[in-house]
């Protein structure tokens, strides 16, 4: 149970430190340059993804029940 | 098998339908905010974008970050058994979620320089705030909800779809502000 807790929170921990790195990153593209919209896209994909796969668990449609408690 | 672990069987198998009848859900909602997203570039194009404050949108995309955090700290904590740290991260949420809408209605809506009616700029500014701030409302009266269901006790480590159902709409609100953040506040060149 101990593992279980101090994985979940490194992971949630990770994931937080992750999105406000590329926050501040997106914000200083868009405050200080301009006509790099490509990388602010592809910046928001990259945070989508991390909330979407280790947040909101999209593992979890593809596994039994039992799994998921594991 | 007792009768206790058939009744947790059937549970399992009714959330595994419950989950995907969710995110369906979620997807469809998808194509609303993924067609505002495309009318704000159909609109503005790459070059333009509403004269807002770029310093206040950085501080409520970092505060629903934050919630998002929280959100995943309390359906942890709920899966795990940690009572107290439920209540505690779900509470902060529920803060959280509430001074995201105060940054955008109470705040970015009162000093932007235009109204709805004052171009295509503003109408799309004012409707992709609106009805994502309408959203993070709804998601807020959810987990006052599951908050008050959890304080009677109604969920346990092994029972607690409604408390995943609530974090996962609150993820999905957190996605669609990660895509309109850049695409408000960040792209292009303001037009007052």
């Amino acid at each position: 149970m101990e593992a279980k807790k101090t994985s979940a929170n490194r992971i949630g921990i990770t994931v937080l430190i992750l999105l406000v790195m590329l926050t501040i990153g997106e914000f200083l593209i868009g405050a200080f340059t301009e006509g790099l919209w490509t990388a602010l896209l592809i910046i928001a994909l990259i945070k989508a993804f991390f909330v979407v796969r280790d947040y909101m668990h999209i593992s979890r449609l593809f596994i039994s029940e039992q799994e998921v408690e594991e | 098998m007792t009768s206790e672990s058939k009744s947790l069987s059937e549970y399992k198998y009714k959330a595994g339908t419950n989950r995907l009848g969710l995110w369906l859900f979620l997807l469809s909602d998808l194509f609303i905010f993924a067609g505002l997203f495309v009318a704000r570039f159909y609109l503005l194009g790459v070059e333009f974008r509403p004269e807002v404050n770029q310093v206040l949108g950085l501080v409520i995309t970092s505060v629903l970050l934050l919630s998002s955090y929280f959100m995943y700290s309390a359906e942890t904590a709920m899966r795990l058994g940690e009572e107290r740290k439920f209540f505690l991260n779900i509470l902060i949420t529920i803060g959280l979620g509430i001074l995201f809408l105060v940054g955008v209605v109470g705040v970015e809506w009162q000093i932007a320089p235009g109204s709805p009616s004052d171009g295509v700029e503003w109408s799309i500014f004012y409707i992709m705030t609106g009805f994502h701030a309408f959203h993070v409302f709804t998601g807020v009266l959810f987990l006052i909800i599951v908050y008050r269901n959890a304080r009677k006790g109604l969920y346990s480590s092994e029972r607690h779809f409604p408390v995943e159902a609530a974090a996962v709409y609150w993820h999905f609100v957190d996605v669609v502000w990660i895509f309109f953040y850049p695409a408000l506040y960040l792209i292009g060149s303001s037009v007052g």
